[in-house]
């Protein structure tokens, strides 16, 4: 389809475009498409026949979808919601208008739901010539590859001849009021492809108040497993006085590349510490900005490609820390690094689930946090955050807040299950101390679970004293190492499966939090087999039950 | 006896059977340890819940409960194990506890460290090999203690015979042990009736020991109930009763004391003997002090309402009447290390092991040492109430085999080179396990000692067979009080010091110096062993000068 001199030239081109440059850029190549005929007709005020195809990580597209959908329907239009991963691409070409609401996910790509999707458009290359669509992405302007799977999925689809009807949406964290408007717009038949009607400001969501950066000083630091644990999991307590968030909230920051690591690349190279460089058009000392801009420890493909191409090497196609590049694919001449710099990305920020309550820890975040853990070649490393924010014992973090709507504490008076492993108990600390805190009257029902009772039991003397003060009314561990068996929270869930599913036909929400993999997913297995045995009913009556209980609202995941 | 009774009698009573929540307990997810009840009920099944007390502190910054394990102790009449049984033990061990076997001073065997889920496991493999921890804690007659100094082997038999017929006689007839930790059907409708125990046990714990004399190393007389075995020709005759003996005290409450037991009289044959302990411990049932535990041992019993009282009541539930003591010498209370032959031929090997912690630490290789010569199917296995183990009953052709490992494992060199004094040397568990602990003991008297071992070679006094003993509170575990010089803890790093008691445990010791630290002890030691071996009478044990020259 294209060339791949045009493509490395094109890369090089987005990568490391601020969003302001891509979203000129994207209106840039539709204007050219616009002069081209393939354009679209909406017949104006006819009830449409509109499919919503959503690709979803934490389930904000999904969320969308459905209430774009809602909408539509109260306009008389003929809605149809389905997920990527479960639609059938070869259905393309029977559509009459095809909407695709995707997020962003990873260094810019899209979620695993929706990878197949994609793959399918990139290999097959289906004529999509009549069809017609539009892509509202969803993604957060904090990440260096703001809405990437939205844009490649637009291009995607016009490059196999579809017909684009409005320029794409790029959503940033405070999307809906945007989203609709887009939306609107769209159904209103005033959509057009050229551009032109989308206000510039309208095409990307404004940046809400959570965009603001925070300072915060680390007032308590605590290792909570104990000696002997082959795991570290920080207890973090930040200052952050009047900063308001709310219970179910992340909190979004970017590490600082170890020095050490910057040095050995300066040494590498022959660079000077204080030597000024420029990047994106800002002059600043190379040190200032491999340590606390660029991503040098996990380099993704495409970069790993630009580099290729700078040093004229045959790279293989794999993601690599920088300095293993520079010591396995050495420069020509020290001059190539500035090059080099260039096509380096800007490091993504990470989240962490709150663990604190606005109402029980005022002026207070706490955050617990995994150490990350990996082994390359036999020799054991950490991720970049999680170390980094394992040596902040007294330093001050900039930080931003990461608004979850979805995520949130149900109504006082009902009952809440949650179900949350490892780290994934921080939200809920904070759920239950805010419930404490308002004398919210529904019962509480934690399911926690770690490697070893002994070492690893998060927060223990806190979960003791909720039970005592009956805050907590069931609690069940699971510790998968104590045995020969490993036994997990689904296990636990299983066991007390006529107690849970009575809880859930009394009205009560369920909420995951943790690992997506592969705790998530066991965790809903296990759900879905306990609704079907307690209900009688078959998998897919089990499935629906489940789906209703998300429609209400009332089964939350937080996965990651 | 009008004040309300003490918290822990309400939960004996209101146990079901020793059963209380126990089972409920054991599921609790978010806990190491058992409901509070619970903790009390645990002991009767022959367990104690216990916390690493070095890592309170540490475990409360990082919000971590404490870090509770179990301690379990066998219910083992005469300290007897088969071989196989050893090769369990030592196997079972090795799985979920810190390793350690530990002899104590009540000739039985206790393992620590063991997780609250590992609790069943860990009885269940005990029971496959046929043992049980039935009754080694509690308010109930405890592991029954008998002589082991084995070159009497003849009468030896009986008496083990006796400690087991008293063991099996005084047990807790409730079968909640079984329904509990082995996971057996509970006979429900008739609700096991007690006759013994009714549903208030004893008032506080009850020790029975039997001696052989001349050789007193049970320590007879600091047992509820001793028993004193009278010998001639080669033959039982009967045995002397003694009764009211006990080492426990509280600091600043001198209502209490360690007193030792008062022989009342004699019974002509082992029937009377059992019917004897029997009754003595329905008397303290029915008349123990059950609103302060303090004061609820036998010996506060006898002396509250008088010996002549006691003795009544006693032959009249009976039903016969007690002869007059018998008299009888003991001479020693010391363990015949090394090789000895016994009557019928066979040979014992008693091994040193110090404050009976049986583990491999560097060329000293106890616990492979014993394993291995367990393999061999060719010795059985005894401990002694100093806490050492004999390899017994082992036919003459073993010998060699055995010596061979004993020697490879650094058993021998380890026994042989240990000092006199160290052989003779006790000391209670104290930290880091013992809540009531106040000082160390068991962690901290081996380098005392070493301490003291250079003070006696400067004066020549490297072969006395003084008997020294420590304990990290007054509770008096590992018997401080009969002890020749007694350490008791008070506070952290200090003790009082205790003088006077004989080398053959007839006489209590007195208390000399209050709250020493190191330095003070060790030249308070120079000072008394200086005088001593200046002023000793030729064959004058140290005790018995501490009288005659008035240190206490
Ligand atoms: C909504 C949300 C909430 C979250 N909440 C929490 C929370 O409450 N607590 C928590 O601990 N985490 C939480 N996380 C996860 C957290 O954001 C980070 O993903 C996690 O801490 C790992 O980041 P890191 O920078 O330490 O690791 P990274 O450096 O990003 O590494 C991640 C992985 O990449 C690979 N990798 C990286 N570098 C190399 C290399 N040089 N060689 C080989 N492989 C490499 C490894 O597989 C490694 O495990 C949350 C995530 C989300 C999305
Ligand atoms: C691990 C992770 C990586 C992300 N990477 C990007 C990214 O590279 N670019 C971007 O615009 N948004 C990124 N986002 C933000 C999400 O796209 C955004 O939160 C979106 O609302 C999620 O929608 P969904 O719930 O439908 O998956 C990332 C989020 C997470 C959790
Ligand atoms: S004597 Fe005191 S410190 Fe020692 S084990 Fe007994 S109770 Fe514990």
């Amino acid at each position: 389809m294209i060339t791949t001199e045009r493509n490395t030239v094109l890369q090089q081109l987005v990568s490391g475009a601020s969003h302001d440059e891509l979203v000129w850029i994207s209106g840039y190549l539709s204007g050219l498409l616009g002069q081209q005929p393939n354009r679209a007709v909406l017949p104006h005020s006819a009830s449409l026949n509109i499919t919503l195809a959503y690709g979803t990580e934490t389930g904000n597209s999904k969320a969308l979808a459905h209430k774009l959908a809602a909408l539509g329907k109260r306009q008389k239009h003929k809605m149809k919601v389905v997920a990527l991963d479960q639609y059938k691409p070869t259905q393309l070409a029977g559509e009459a208008l095809f909407i695709a609401v995707v997020s962003t996910q990873g260094d810019g790509d899209p979620p695993i739901a929706a990878q197949r999707f994609f793959d399918y458009l990139i290999q097959e290359q289906p004529d999509l010539a009549g069809l017609q669509f539009a892509v509202l992405a969803l993604g957060d302007s904090s990440y260096p590859r703001f809405c990437q799977a939205g844009i490649d999925l637009d291009q995607l689809l016009r490059q196999n001849k579809a017909t684009r009807v409005q320029k794409p949406l790029l959503c940033d964290t405070d999307y809906e009021s945007a989203a609709i408007a887009w939306f609107d717009q769209l159904l209103t038949g005033l959509g057009d492809p050229d551009g032109q009607s989308v206000p510039p400001m309208l095409a990307n969501a404004p940046a809400g108040p959570a965009k603001k950066v925070y300072a915060g000083g680390i007032t308590r630091h605590i290792n909570l497993n104990d000696r002997g644990s082959d795991k570290a999991t920080y207890h973090i307590e930040i200052a952050a006085p009047g900063i308001a968030y709310q219970p179910g909230d992340a909190l979004a920051l970017v590490p600082e590349n170890p020095a050490t690591l910057v040095e050995d690349l300066l040494a590498l190279t022959g660079t000077y510490a204080t030597q000024e460089v420029s990047y994106r058009g800002q002059q600043r000392p190379v040190y200032t900005l491999l340590q606390k801009e660029l991503n040098i420890s996990w380099l993704p493909e495409r970069v790993v490609a630009a580099y290729a191409a700078i040093v004229q090497q045959e790279i293989p196609e794999t993601k690599i820390g920088l300095k293993d590049l520079l010591k396995i694919y050495p420069l020509k001449a020290p001059a190539q690094f500035e090059e080099v710099l260039q096509v380096l990305e800007p490091m993504a920020p990470r989240q962490y689930s709150i663990a604190s309550s606005p109402a029980a820890h005022p002026g207070e975040i706490h955050l617990t946090v995994a150490l990350d853990t990996f082994s390359v070649a036999g020799e054991v490393r950490h991720g970049l955050c999680s170390h980094y924010l394992s040596l902040q014992e007294d330093s001050v973090l900039s930080f931003r807040i990461h608004t979850n709507n979805r995520f949130r504490l149900p109504p006082e008076n009902k009952d809440m299950i949650m179900i949350g492993p490892g780290t994934g108990i921080a939200p809920f600390r904070a759920f239950l101390n805010e419930r404490d805190a308002d004398g919210a009257i529904g019962r509480n029902w934690l399911f926690f679970g770690d490697r070893n009772f002994t070492t690893d039991f998060l927060y223990q003397t806190e979960i003791q004293s909720w039970l005592e003060t009956g805050l907590l009314s069931r609690f069940n561990a699971a510790f998968s190492r104590d045995q020969e068996e490993k036994i997990y929270v689904q296990h636990r869930m299983e066991e007390h499966g006529a107690e849970l599913y009575k809880w859930l036909g009394e009205g009560a929400y369920l909420y995951i939090c943790g690992a997506r993999v592969p705790m998530a997913a066991d965790v809903e297995a296990t759900l879905l087999r306990i609704i079907a045995r307690e209900s009688g009913e078959s998998t897919e009556a089990a499935q629906q039950f489940l789906e209703q209980l998300e429609t209400e609202g009332r089964y939350l995941k937080d996965v990651y | 006896m009008s004040t309300k009774l003490s918290s822990t009698e309400r939960i004996k009573t209101d146990s079901k059977g020793l059963r209380g929540t126990l089972k409920e307990s054991l599921l609790d997810e978010h806990t190491g340890a058992l409901r509070e009840d619970d903790q009390v009920l645990i002991k009767f099944h022959g367990m104690y819940q216990q916390d690493n007390r070095d890592r309170r502190e540490e475990r409360a910054a990082k919000k971590l409960d404490r870090l509770y394990s179990y301690m379990i102790r066998l219910r083992l009449p005469g300290g007897f194990l088969t071989p196989e049984q050893w090769i369990a033990v030592h196997e079972i061990a090795g799985q979920h506890t810190t390793g350690v076997i530990k002899i104590t001073t009540r000739q039985t065997i206790q393992l620590h460290g063991i997780l609250k889920a590992k609790i069943k496991p860990t009885i269940k493999a005990f029971n496959e090999a046929i043992l049980d921890s039935i009754a080694a804690c509690g308010d109930v007659n405890r592991n029954v203690v008998a002589a082991a100094y084995p070159s009497q082997s003849a009468v030896h038999r009986t008496v083990h015979q006796l400690a087991d017929k008293i063991s099996a006689y005084l047990k807790p007839k409730t079968s909640a042990y079984y329904e509990i930790w082995l996971d057996e059907e509970k006979i429900i409708e008739k609700e096991e009736t007690d006759e013994l125990y009714e549903d208030r046990y004893l008032p506080r714990k009850f020790k029975v020991a039997i001696a052989v004399p001349p050789n007193n190393d049970v320590d007879v007389y600091t047992n509820d109930v001793g028993l004193i075995a009278i010998v001639e020709a080669g033959e039982i005759k009967g045995y002397n009763i003694a009764i009211g003996g006990g080492m426990g005290s509280t600091h600043g409450n001198s209502a209490t004391y360690p007193r030792l037991a008062t022989p009342i009289g004699f019974v002509d044959n082992e029937e009377k003997a059992l019917k004897a302990v029997y009754e003595i411990a329905t008397i303290q049932r029915d008349y123990g002090n059950r609103s302060d535990r303090k004061l609820s041992r036998l010996k506060y019993t006898v002396d509250q309402y008088g010996l002549d009282f006691f003795c009544d009541e006693l032959e009249r539930r009976m039903g016969f009447a007690l002869e007059t003591t018998k008299e009888v010498i003991f001479t020693t209370r010391a363990d015949e290390y090394g090789w000895q032959q016994t009557e019928n031929g066979t040979w014992t090997y008693t091994l040193f092991t110090e404050n009976g912690r049986l583990l491999d630490e560097g060329d000293v290789q106890l616990k492979t040492a014993i394993y291995e010569v367990a393999q061999t199917g060719k010795a059985n296995i005894r401990f002694t109430c100093h806490q050492n183990l004999s390899l017994c009953d082992i036919a003459l052709p073993d010998k060699p085999v055995i010596e061979a490992l004993l020697k490879q494992y650094g058993a021998i060199a380890h026994t042989e080179q240990a000092s006199v004094v160290r052989k003779q040397a006790m000391a209670c568990v104290a930290f880091n396990t013992c809540p009531l602990a106040l000082a160390e003991a068991q962690r901290y008297m081996p380098a005392l000692i070493s301490s003291i071992e250079q003070l006696l070679h400067q004066y020549a006094l490297d072969d006395e067979e003084i008997i020294m003993r420590m304990t990290g509170c007054p509770n008096g575990c590992a018997r401080p009080y009969a002890a020749e010089i007694g350490f008791v803890g008070t506070a952290y790093g200090r003790y009082n010091v205790y003088l006077g008691a004989d080398r053959a445990g007839t006489r209590l010791n007195k208390l000399y110096r209050e709250s020493q630290d190191e330095a003070a002890i060790l030249a308070l030691l120079d000072n008394l062993f200086k005088q001593y071996s200046e002023q000793r009478l030729p064959g004058e044990a140290f005790g018995d000068f501490s009288l005659r020259a008035a240190w206490v």
